[in-house]
């Protein structure tokens, strides 16, 4: 995130070169040259003990983003922030300490803080107990050499090995072979070793707080019909449509709430299908809510809350403009699906698919909405195959389009049966015995019929005592 | 201009594209030679309210649509045929066998079945919609019709035969009576002169 600019060696100073001009070298001062640069950044290390909660971490992050702007968490326990910049505004290191001190105890949670150069060199700093303030590249070494090893929170195994070669502290362990230590002990260590001492840049992602949208609007008289509330909300959601797209965020849940004088606030509370960012579409659907509400009492003031955006990628746009060759075809099914479910209820949407099964009423179930989105034209050349290839499977039987919850028993005449008037059988019979071997069999002679006014019928005889004619379904 | 030989010749070039021909779309055709001839498109329209009166459900109306919303739900960039309040569910294996992809086929329940229409004919989500509505009022159907213009959808309307008397703003209304095998229809109003009756038997291969 943040590159950090190392300086291989002290530059050469420009001051020297220019007075050195037709003097002799050898009598000029050295001194300025050697002095070391200044540090680029200060780090405090924030190490809370005993502390397991992301939850509170990340609330604390918030916290102390007065600090700095740049914060990174370490789970479970630590807190890295940059403060090069704001110890002017805090009174130096020992104002930003107390002041930070303070933000932790407001969450049970007594720090350790220590401040280095580096961030791991901060961290490892109050892991091991030690309020350490190195404001200085070249103490960091020196001091950071007797902190005992278990601070960097290596494996276990390592700092066993480690300590029967008699190295307990990171002094000890700055001290051995680069090379030999990286053939014994790993190159993630070295790594980690070079973070502590500078060699190498430690990037830390930083921490983002979590954004949420609330936007309130005092209305300037009270308000009891819907359409004007409706109005009165959409530079609300225009609001929220903006804010989502400038974040690149959509919602999947939000809340709508509208304040009487007297009396508590009512709360509507919408749940999208699938994350949206379009402004529009909420504001439309908010209204089908609104429209099956009944308001307590006049509205004067409206809010609207949107917690936790998810992060959302726009769809691409298309050339075509909506259902015209199957473009946005996805976007409009959802939004049709969405808003049909909003007024007739959560189950008002069904698909249909086929099911094994050898009963005719158990060869189909209702399923959810259809897949959104035109399917791309190699699956759908592989479901056109797969129809026929089912179709080439099925044999025609003689089924009718539609067909009835329950068979429906007949009335019966001279053993005839009747709806009207007399039934005509005008098919062969179609027995179907099946289902015997899980209770739940049945013995049916079917056959099609037509009633006195032409329409053709699915009917069928039970087979068992006493023998009773049934309707289940209509040719259409 | 228009009479001059040479600029007609000229016109009949094949590289030559007019606005016009672009306008003249055909319609949907029905699965049935002597529909598609007996019907103003030669077929179903694509976009707009049609009409299919019937004197009882279940009297071969689906039948007659069926080869055509078979052809809609295969089309490559298909989109939803969706069912708005059906009497009764629809058959999903005599569907499929019919050559319905299943996957394209939404039922939409519920109390309110005139607002469903609308919704579902104006979202643009559709390539043919079927209703079933009781009484609707002419301008209620007038509405439906402008939802279907604005969804580039065909909707089918399913109304008893005493509506044949209202006026009504479908582009296409046609009258449906049973046959032993077939139906008999009657064009009650659309962009032909056409009145007289058509006996539309069923193919031989069908399982009815």
């Amino acid at each position: 995130m943040h590159p950090r600019f190392i300086p291989a060696a002290a530059p050469p100073a420009p001051s020297a070169d220019r007075e050195s001009v037709g003097a002799p070298l050898r009598n000029i001062p050295r001194a300025p040259v050697l002095a070391l640069p200044p540090i680029l950044e200060l780090w405090a290390g924030v190490h809370l003990p005993g502390f397991d909660s992301a939850e509170k971490l990340e609330l604390l992050a918030t916290r102390a983003q007065q600090f700095t702007p740049r914060v990174s968490l370490v789970p479970p326990d630590g807190l890295l922030l940059e403060v090069k910049g704001s110890l002017h505004l805090f009174a130096g290191v020992a104002g930003l300490r107390a002041e930070l001190t303070g933000e932790c105890r407001r969450f049970q949670a007594p720090p350790v803080l220590a401040f280095a150069p580096t961030p791991l060199a901060a961290l490892t700093a109050a892991r091991a107990g030690r309020p350490l303030e190195i404001t200085a590249a070249g103490q960091l070494i020196g001091q950071l050499a007797p902190l005992p090893l278990t601070a960097l929170r290596w494996p276990e195994e390592t700092l066993a090995r480690l300590a029967r070669l008699g190295i307990r502290t990171i002094g000890a362990v700055l001290r051995l072979p680069r090379a030999g230590f990286a053939r014994r002990f790993g190159v993630t260590q070295l790594a980690m070793l070079d973070q502590l001492t500078g060699r190498t840049p430690d990037v830390r992602p930083a921490f983002h707080a979590r954004e949420r949208f609330r936007r309130r609007r005092d209305l300037g008289c009270e308000l009891t019909d819907h359409g004007r509330l409706l109005t009165a909300l959409a530079p609300l959601f225009t609001a929220l449509g903006a804010f989502l797209a400038a974040r690149q965020c959509a919602v999947v849940e939000l809340e709508c709430l509208l304040v009487h004088r007297q009396r508590p606030v009512t709360r509507c509370r919408l749940s999208l299908a699938s994350p949206c960012a379009d402004g529009q579409r909420i504001a439309a659907l908010c209204g089908e809510y609104l429209n099956a509400m009944r308001l307590p009492a006049p509205v004067r003031a409206c809010e609207l809350l949107a917690e936790v955006p998810v992060p959302h990628v726009p769809d691409s746009r298309c050339l075509w403009q909506p259902g015209e060759q199957g473009g946005e075809e996805a976007a409009v099914s959802g939004a049709l699906v969405e808003r049909l479910r909003a007024r007739l209820g959560p189950d008002a949407v069904h698909g249909l698919t086929l099911r094994e099964g050898h009963r005719p009423e158990s060869t189909w179930a209702l399923s959810g909405p259809p897949p959104a989105g035109s399917l791309s034209g190699r699956t759908r050349h592989a479901a056109a195959a797969a129809a026929c290839s089912t179709n080439a499977q099925w044999p025609v039987f003689r089924r009718p389009l539609w067909i009835l919850p329950a068979p429906r028993p007949l009335p019966l005449r001279d053993g005839w049966p009747c709806r009207g008037g007399p039934l005509r059988l005008v098919s062969e019979v179609e027995r179907i015995e099946t289902g015997w071997w899980d209770g739940a069999g049945i013995a049916r002679d079917y056959y099609s019929a037509t009633d006195i006014h032409g329409v053709r019928l699915w009917v069928f005889r039970e087979r068992a005592a006493p023998h009773g004619w049934f309707l289940h379904g209509v040719f259409g | 201009m228009a009479g001059d030989p040479h600029l007609a010749r000229l016109l009949e070039h094949p590289a030559i594209w007019r606005g016009r021909s672009a306008t003249q779309r055909p319609g949907l055709s029905t699965g049935f030679a002597a529909l598609d001839e007996y019907l103003p498109d030669k077929g179903w329209p694509r976009t707009g309210l049609i009409e299919i009166l019937v004197s009882r459900f279940g009297s071969g109306e689906l039948s007659v649509l069926l080869p055509a919303l078979a052809a809609l739900t295969r089309a490559a960039a298909a989109r939803w045929c969706v069912w708005v309040a059906p009497p009764l569910m629809p058959f999903a294996p005599a569907l499929a066998s019919r050559g319905i992809v299943l996957d394209r086929i939404a039922v939409v329940g519920g109390a309110r079945p005139l607002w469903a229409f609308e919704q579902t004919l104006g979202s643009g989500a559709c390539d043919a919609v079927l209703g079933w509505a009781r009484q609707p009022k002419a301008r209620e159907i007038r509405r439906l019709q402008l939802a279907a213009e604005r969804g580039r959808t065909l909707g089918v309307l399913f109304r008893p035969r005493s509506a044949a008397r209202e006026a009504s703003a479908a582009v296409l209304r046609l009258r449906l009576e049973p046959l032993a095998v077939g139906v008999r229809l009657t064009l009650l109003k659309g962009r032909s002169a056409r009145r007289d009756r058509l006996d539309l038997p069923w193919p031989a291969d069908w399982p009815v």
